[in-house]
């Protein structure tokens, strides 16, 4: 685990519930706040309305009403300080560049290690605040 | 009659009076002609002949009015007869012939020889053309020579030995036959130079010609196969059915292939098959009834259309792969983490927890299944570099010996190769692929050798295993996808291999040498420019013309 160990909002972007299950409750059991979205209109939703600021998306790219990098473009306009994280199950290495191109931290294949989502998400924020002049 | 020529009529009571009628004027005028031939007629009337002359004047009658050439000579060789015709054929007058030697109307060498024939023929009866006829070359006044036809015949006039050559003239016929040479050269010009094969059988089958582009489409010499039965070019069932066919077609006018064409396969002298279009058409030749085949290979044909399915089927797997590992990988995904969150929960030292750790061991060996059928349906476009292979090769087997499956594996690393333009990664997996398949050939113990070796053109690397080989009855099958010998395989290791390294524009052969073991070489591209300044120093413009 690198960084620090604040206690992150995260919002989950996931329309598998069993994904998104798993994800909530690792990361909430290590204290972050979690916000969970199952298309990308609840994503939208959530990133207009949450009060709080949302530290990190979990983006997958694959959704029920969005199924390009579109929602991830969205995503980095609405919230230009959040880090996002992609998730995929089909990944072509030509998707994954252009993904980091518009600025995903990573994007993580399908399936992946639960363990390994929370030191990474930290990772992802840890390079978004270096950036950041926000206050924390 | 035409001008300028002469007839003979006998007329008369007794038919005793010769009349001798020319016809002479100027040729382009057909009237005046007749005029003169008229008036020459009156002038001459009818001759009453003595009787005694009467046949002195029917022979010399003849003789002036044959169509072919009469000579005779005496025992010297001496012209003493010589009639119009000779005149035409050999441009001299008769009187500028008579009492020389016939040698002159003979070109080199029968002019020097004839003398000597004669004289040998008298003194020894030995003849070469006496009594007998054969062609020969005549000389004209004008110098130029002509074939002819001489008949010779001997007689004796009081007491001397005379020949009559008759001479008959064989220009149109040496015309005709050279035409009809120049035509059937032609021809078989033609049917030689022809790129589809002709063959050419008569009503039994028997083969009566066949072209070059037969020769080489069959492997057979045309010696070897003149009036074989065509069947020899057929496999089976054609091969026993065609003498039917064919004695059906006769018999009936039932024609199964005459007349169209189909797509058949044939046999070559070495007994593989091959597809090929046939067209038969039928002629009849001095009443004899043929058939001509026209063979069109169709090889290359059928190679690409195999391809271009190959190709097609590979597409749609490919698709069909992305569909299938976004909707397995997807619940794969959820199923591995909501296990994980559960099995964190169970006291570690449980069977339980323990049972959670097999399921996600299951679910990650089904993941890499869906990985390798990706992998090999969906291969990922290679990201050229410049690869040293041997230090790739040496990468690579550092990280499999550290499998515990391949612990008594000893892998030895041989030879060196300028570097090939090629994505690692993907080579990685094919040297992967080819050492985990000889480890497992040779059951996880003995020893691989992995050669590599150059030419200018490609850099070669040959796994040698030392492993039971690959029986001959599934050689052909390794390549095929999902065709394992495995119990536990997915049959992917080897067709996944060769994509990947036709990808870089190489090719993958397997050999089972008679002394045992398998041997799989790759052959890559190597870079033109690094090789030859690996070979030659600095980089020079080489004539090579890139492929």
């Amino acid at each position: 685990m690198t960084g620090s160990t604040r206690h992150l909002c995260v919002l989950v972007v996931e329309d598998e519930t069993l994904i998104r299950w798993s994800i909530a409750e690792t990361l909430a059991q290590k204290g972050h706040r979690v916000v969970e979205a199952s298309d990308a209109r609840g994503a939208v939703r959530a990133l207009s309305s949450e009060p709080e600021q949302i530290d990190v998306v979990l983006l997958d790219y694959r959704l029920p009403d969005s199924d390009d990098l579109g929602l991830l473009k969205n995503v980095r306009r609405l919230s230009p300080e959040s880090a996002v994280v992609m998730m995929t199950a089909f990944g072509t290495p030509e998707v994954t560049k252009d993904a980091l191109d518009l600025g995903a931290y990573r994007v993580l294949n399908k399936p992946f290690d639960i363990h390994g989502i929370e030191p990474l998400l930290q990772e992802a924020h840890d390079s978004r605040s270096g950036a950041s002049t926000r206050p924390h | 009659m035409t001008v300028g020529t002469r007839a003979f009529f006998l007329v008369g009571p007794e038919k005793s009076a010769l009349l001798e009628l020319a016809i002479r004027g100027s040729r382009t005028d057909d009237a005046t002609a007749k005029m003169l031939a008229v008036s020459y007629v009156q002038a001459r009337s009818v001759d009453i002949l003595d009787p005694k002359d009467r046949a002195a004047q029917v022979l010399r009658a003849l003789i002036d009015s044959a169509v072919d050439g009469i000579i005779v000579i005496d025992a010297q060789g001496r012209i003493e007869t010589f009639n119009p015709a000779a005149e035409r054929l050999f441009g001299h007058r008769q009187e500028e012939v008579v009492g020389r030697n016939v040698t002159m109307l003979m070109p080199s060498p029968y002019r020097e020889e004839h003398d000597r024939y004669l004289s040998r023929y008298l003194e020894t009866g030995h003849a070469k053309i006496i009594g007998i006829g054969r062609e020969v070359t005549g000389l004209r006044r004008d110098g130029t020579t002509f074939p002819l036809h001489l008949s010779v015949g001997e007689m004796i006039v009081g007491s001397e030995r005379k020949f009559t050559g008759i001479v008959h003239d064989l220009t149109e016929r040496a015309k005709l036959i050279e035409q009809l040479r120049g035509s059937e050269e032609r021809w078989r010009s033609v049917i030689e130079s022809a790129v589809d094969g002709i063959v050419v059988i008569d009503s039994n089958g028997r083969i009566e010609a066949f072209n070059q582009a037969a020769e080489r489409l069959f492997g057979y010499q045309v010696s070897e196969l003149l009036g074989r039965n065509v069947n020899v070019l057929m496999p089976s069932p054609y091969h026993e059915e065609h003498d039917g066919y064919l004695a059906r077609y006769l018999a009936t006018g039932e024609a199964k292939i005459i007349g169209t064409g189909r797509e058949v396969m044939g046999k070559r002298r070495d007994g593989t098959t091959f597809p090929l279009r046939l067209s038969v058409g039928e002629m009849s030749i001095g009443g004899e009834r043929k058939f001509t085949g026209i063979l069109h290979d169709l090889t290359a044909r059928v190679r690409m259309e195999e391809q271009l399915r190959e190709q097609a089927s590979l597409v749609r797997l490919g698709e069909m792969a992305a569909v299938i590992a976004h909707e397995v990988k997807n619940p794969l995904a959820g199923i591995r983490g909501a296990v994980q969150v559960i099995g964190g929960r169970l006291p570690a030292d449980s069977r339980e927890a323990a049972v959670t750790g097999e399921i996600i061991s299951r679910i990650d060996t089904l993941n890499g299944l869906i990985q390798d059928l990706l992998l090999f349906a969906r291969p990922p476009q290679p990201k050229p570099t410049l690869v040293d292979v041997s230090s790739l090769i040496s990468t690579t087997v550092d990280l499999l010996i550290r499998d515990t499956a391949l612990s008594e594996i000893d892998i030895q690393v041989e030879g060196a190769s300028a570097p090939v333009v090629a994505d690692p990664e993907l080579l990685k997996i094919v040297f992967q692929n080819l050492i985990v398949n000889g480890a497992q050939a040779m059951r996880g113990k003995g020893r691989i050798r992995v050669s590599i070796g150059a030419s200018d053109v490609a850099c070669e690397v040959r796994f040698i295993d030392a492993g039971p080989g690959i029986p001959p009855d599934i050689r052909q099958k390794i390549f095929t996808p999902f065709f394992t010998t495995k119990a536990r395989g997915t049959g992917l290791g080897l067709p996944t291999a060769r994509r990947l390294v036709e990808a870089h524009g190489g090719t993958i052969h397997v050999e089972c040498p008679p002394a045992g073991g398998t041997t799989v070489t790759i052959r890559l591209p190597v870079d033109r420019v690094t090789a030859s300044t690996r070979a030659d120093g600095p980089v020079l413009e080489r004539g090579s013309i890139e492929p």
